[in-house]
């Protein structure tokens, strides 16, 4: 009987210290996830693609000043748009990011925030955040051109009114990936890992 | 059936709901837009849907702890696995494997899948088991050391999983 007890209590002590080992090495693999993974814009969905012109929308801003989205721009700046809810805490929590980017981009970019809904809410959200400086479209027409299904979602228009980049948009890494990715001339984080394993098999071969 | 059986099944899923209420209470705001992502309850109920879920989860989590409780609050265990296991397959029908799953709480985002509602079929299956009536058999100190590790281990366990299914997309898009 002892030697059972003694065995037991042994091997419940073993696989107490195993579990917590494996949790402790499942953790491990989300940190290096993190670290060899560059974080990027993670694009979904259907609508139009990149490279394309994007369609070309009149709208107007909640001021109610009109505003022309896609096609040549007249002052040669590119636009980007940032569809975002008043009820999305992660677009929220990524305003900041969003003013930020707004100050060190403004030389060549616009910044236009997209919402849909109720326009007193929209309003009330405006004031609440002090988004006064950005045009701000409440329209269900741009977010179904662009079949934006999750948010916040980011997409970049150039100059040209061609369609550069977008995808879902959860940090401020995210966002900026969108910037690097206009000036790299690689649409998405997918691509540019695509193009990677190309060349590393290419190598290899 | 062994009375252990039924103390080991119903000490993980307490743990299992415990846990999963405090991660709703210490983001709400999270939980309601993960509810809102179900597409299941109309917008202006969900917060009140919220808040009964909360509740449910906190009654059958510290239910299942107290003997006279137990048998109500592993019948309330199955039913709302029973609620989670359908709110996911239907959003799998519908293909929408993207939302959220909301089972790791905040920090774990978790794209529905599969795996999922497998995992929910083995909570519901320590959900029957501790609804089986046991043997009577008297509890030595051996064997509440053994209820005790072995719930701890399965509870770590199901964390392990729930980090391995928010890595899913990640690690198939390294592959």
């Amino acid at each position: 009987m002892t030697a059972l007890w003694i065995s037991t209590l042994l091997l419940w002590v073993a696989v107490a210290v195993l579990a917590v080992v494996v949790f402790a090495l499942v953790r491990q693999i989300g940190v290096l996830h993190q670290r060899i993974a560059p974080v990027g814009a993670l694009m979904i969905g259907g609508g139009p693609k990149i490279g394309e012109s994007a369609p070309v929308l009149e709208l107007e801003d909640l001021a109610g000043a009109a505003l022309r989205i896609g096609g040549e721009s007249a002052s040669r700046r590119s636009t980007l748009l940032f569809f975002l809810s008043p009820t999305c805490p992660v677009c929220e929590s990524l305003l900041p990011a969003i003013r930020a980017a707004q100050r060190s981009e403004r030389h060549w970019l616009d910044f236009v925030l997209a919402s849909d809904g109720e326009l007193s809410a929209q309003r009330r959200f405006v004031a609440e955040h002090e988004l006064g400086g950005f045009a701000y479209v409440v329209s269900t027409a741009l977010g179904l051109a662009y079949q934006v299904g999750k948010l916040p979602y980011a997409v970049l228009i150039d100059e040209h009114g061609t369609l550069r980049s977008r995808g879902l948009v959860n940090t401020r890494e995210h966002l900026e990936s969108l910037f690097e990715a206009q000036e790299r001339g690689i649409a998405t984080i997918q691509d540019w890992a695509r193009d990677r394993v190309d060349l590393t098999e290419g190598g290899n071969a | 059936m062994d009375p252990v059986v039924g103390h080991v099944c119903r000490g993980v899923l307490a743990l299992v709901f415990l846990s999963a209420v405090a991660h709703k209470l210490r983001a709400p705001r999270d939980f309601l837009a993960t509810l809102r992502g179900y597409g299941l309850v109309p917008d202006f109920a969900a917060p009140a849907a919220a808040v009964l879920l909360v509740g449910a989860e906190l009654a059958v989590g510290a239910g299942l702890l107290a003997p006279a409780t137990q048998r109500a609050a592993a019948l309330g265990a199955l039913a709302l696995l029973g609620l989670y296991c359908a709110s996911i397959a239907i959003n799998l029908l519908r293909g929408r494997r993207e939302i959220d799953c909301g089972c790791g709480g905040p920090g774990a985002r978790q794209p529905l899948s599969a795996w999922l509602v497998l995992r929910n079929g083995c909570l519901a299956l320590a959900a029957l088991a501790a609804l089986v009536p046991s043997s009577g058999r008297p509890l030595e100190a051996l064997d509440w050391f053994t209820i005790a590790t072995a719930a701890a281990v399965l509870y770590v366990q199901y964390l392990s999983s729930n980090l391995l299914l928010a890595y899913r997309p990640r690690t198939r898009a390294l592959a």
